[in-house]
């Protein structure tokens, strides 16, 4: 489509536009209009929540008003309350923290272990993975059942899993390989999560760790796991071989190669992952309704704390919303040039 | 240093790459790899660079026996065809990376960067990314990257087949003034036999995963060790027609000459070079055949006879002219011939 603007066809300007401007008058209208359209409906619920936290009670039962100073008259009572008179700043903290970090966390061991995946190839026995399961469950048994002192019964668990190893596993042919377990990382997240809460809540007792960011950033952690492997991995598998080669040959240990040359070439992936990973861990909320109670309880949870017996209290749900969704709007702008492509251009011959 | 390969294997799964390699590259030698594609080039290369294992043999270096050292142990410097510049880093940083990496101070660094920048004349470029370079110009930063050490070896594998001719015939003689300049045995891999001939001191021919000769260059061509040689060395490439040897006296279905051995062989090829032969009348030469096709080259021309089943190429004067299918002579020196025995394809004599 190398031909100048004026010797374009109506047909090529009808169905091959290279910028809005080029397009014939009619789709034109139809297509800004449908934008238009789209752009309400994304940006209508955004304004209506930033209104109806400047309203009261009367206000949201008598509406619905539209209009700030012309339906009604805004006012700052609602955020007064929440930010001044409620504790709303521990939560918002406790957000953060546990976001924050546990994206981070995850971000850092999902990439690790998604360059792992796509530049070593493994051939774990699965007779290897079997005792090490049945293992666990053993150790668990002992330790919950027949109340065996947990240091004694790991200590014999894993001199097992050593003798296993070097006896009984070597028999067996069958592999896994990286597709395995790229599956079954993925496998985790297919499992709705409200299965794994019990589970999760009962460890966490047992740990004395309840209503404590560790156990939410722990937990957080380990559910976004997949979800960085899976796509972090097609990122690493595009960086051309011949750069980590080349820099192992200048004299890089495989570490050095992993933070020198993998990490800042999928930059944008990695910023586009983070974005993704922080916004589900923000937004979270069944988890962190069991693991939390007064001490690290999340945002989301305060939130839904505003339901209350009075009905919903939806000027003070604004308010937290509103609050809420500032700083991912602010990442989001701050990463958004990141994420931009092209950083690949002139790696190799061109 | 010293570069030693001893009976090395590669396969990969079932597929064997190399077959028994027996290399050893001296001190300060540029020794060229040559071969076709899919020869085992690359995979040699990467056995001596520590980037795959090998299957069976051993790899020295210098003294040491470096078969299971991990490549950034093995102190040598590698220019990889893609070039592989680390497209996140400026020029200096690229040429730095190395020493980078082996915590050398920083103002070390940066002398050791202009000095090497002006070398291959990349010091006005050294802010630039590599996306901002020519083609010609990215070669030169690889070479900087791996000149800004001194290893015990360089490792180029096909460096220059990406640039254009011009640049190519360049880069060729600064390539090789540079490496006489470093005096770093370098191991240097291409499919383009101008190149072999022109940079190395020797050559080695690797076929099928097999070294079929290893020599200087003038020996290479002018004393191929076999059939497979011949043929690949010389553009246009050797002539050969096949018949018998008796006593030195080479007996084709429709011609026979003298070879200047005393050989004898039932099944033999001999083989004359275009530029060996001449044209002549039909009753003078040593071979008669007809025109098939005559293509002028500019300094000369290249006439293609049909000689009984084979064809024969001869490099003519710029001025022959002859019409096709017109019968003709081709002649040359007995000296000239090389003989080889069908059966094994190896030289005779
Ligand atoms: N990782 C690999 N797995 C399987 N086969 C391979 C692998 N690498 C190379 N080969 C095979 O080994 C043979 C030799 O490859 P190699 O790259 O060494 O050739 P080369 O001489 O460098 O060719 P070229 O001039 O095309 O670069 C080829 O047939 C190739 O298909
Ligand atoms: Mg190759």
């Amino acid at each position: 489509m190398s031909a100048s603007p004026e010797a374009r066809t109506l047909m090529q300007r009808l169905f091959e536009p290279q910028t809005l401007e080029s397009m014939a008058p009619v789709p034109r209208f139809f297509t800004y209009g449908a934008l238009l359209v789209w752009t309400l409906v994304v940006v209508f619920p955004l304004y209506w929540v930033l209104v109806t936290s400047l309203k009261v009670e009367v206000q949201v039962d008598s509406g619905p008003f539209y209009l700030p100073f012309i339906d009604f008259t805004p006012t700052l009572e609602a955020w007064d309350f929440m930010l001044l008179q409620n504790n709303t700043l521990g939560p918002y903290l406790n957000s953060a923290l546990v976001s924050l970090v546990s994206t981070l966390l995850a971000l850092l061991i999902g990439a690790a272990a998604a360059y792992a995946l796509v530049r070593i190839q493994f051939q774990v026995k699965l007779a290897a993975v079997l005792t090490f399961i049945l293992l666990v469950v053993g150790v668990i048994v002992a330790v919950a059942a027949l109340d065996v002192p947990w240091a004694i019964a790991v200590a014999v668990a894993a001199a097992l899993f050593v003798l296993a190893l070097s006896t009984v596993v070597r028999r067996f042919r069958a592999a896994v390989g990286n597709n395995d377990i790229e599956f079954w990382m993925i496998s985790n997240r297919i499992m709705p999560p409200i299965v794994a809460v019990l589970p999760i809540y009962v460890m966490f007792q047992h740990l004395k760790l309840l209503d404590t960011q560790v156990a939410l950033i722990a937990t957080y952690t380990g559910v976004n796991l997949p979800i960085v492997v899976w796509l972090t991995r097609d990122f690493f598998a595009g960086i051309p071989r011949d750069l980590e080669e080349s820099a192992e040959i200048d004299g890089a240990s495989k570490l050095r190669v992993f933070f020198t040359i993998a990490l800042p070439l999928v930059r944008s992936g990695l910023a586009a992952t983070f974005m993704l990973v922080l916004i589900l861990t923000w937004n979270e909320f069944l988890l962190a309704l069991f693991l939390t109670n007064a001490n690290a309880q999340t945002m989301p949870v305060l939130v839904a704390a505003q339901n209350t017996t009075r009905g919903p209290q939806w000027w003070y749900m604004s308010v937290l919303i509103v609050i809420m969704i500032a700083p991912v709007i602010v990442i989001a702008g701050f990463l958004q040039k990141h994420i931009a492509r092209g950083l690949l251009a002139g790696a190799v011959k061109g | 240093m010293r570069v030693r390969l001893d009976n090395i294997h590669k396969s990969f799964g079932h597929v064997q790459v190399v077959k028994g390699l027996d290399l050893e590259v001296e001190d300060g030698e540029f020794l060229v790899l040559l071969g076709a594609s899919g020869s085992g080039k690359t995979t040699a290369l990467r056995m001596i660079a520590g980037l795959e294992s090998v299957t069976s043999g051993r790899v020295l270096i210098g003294e040491r026996d470096v078969t299971n050292v991990l490549p950034k142990y093995r102190d040598i410097a590698m220019v990889f065809q893609s070039y592989a510049l680390y497209p996140h880093m400026t020029v200096f940083a690229n040429i730095a990376y190395p020493l980078m990496v082996r915590k050398t101070p920083k103002a070390e660094i940066a002398a050791a960067v202009q000095e090497v920048a002006r070398q291959v004349q990349l010091d006005t470029l050294l802010d630039r990314f590599p996306k901002q370079l020519s083609g010609g110009q990215r070669q030169r930063v690889a070479l900087a990257r791996a000149m800004i050490r001194r290893p015990a070896a360089f490792l180029m594998d096909e460096p220059l087949s990406n640039l254009d001719a011009k640049l190519r015939g360049y880069m060729r003689a600064e390539l090789k003034h540079m490496q006489h300049e470093l005096g770093i045995t370098t191991i240097y891999v291409t499919h383009d036999q101008i190149e072999a001939m022109t940079l190395a001191h020797r050559v080695a021919l690797l076929e099928k995963g097999v070294l079929q000769q290893l020599d200087t260059p003038a020996n290479i061509y002018n004393r191929p060790a076999n059939l497979f040689v011949a043929g690949f060395i010389g553009s246009p490439p050797m002539n050969f027609i096949e018949g018998t040897l008796k006593d030195g006296l080479f007996t084709a279905p429709d011609s026979h000459f003298g070879t200047g051995t005393r050989a004898t062989r039932t099944a033999a090829v001999a083989g004359m070079r275009p530029e060996d032969c001449r044209v002549t009348e039909p009753q003078d030469g040593k071979l008669t055949g007809t025109v098939y096709a005559t293509e002028l080259m500019g300094d000369h021309t290249l006439v293609t006879c049909r000689v009984g089943t084979a064809t024969v190429t001869v490099k003519a004067d710029k001025a022959f002219k002859r019409q096709d299918n017109e019968a003709i002579g081709v002649d040359f020196a007995e000296a000239s011939v090389h003989l080889f025995d069908k059966a094994s394809g190896e030289r005779i004599a």
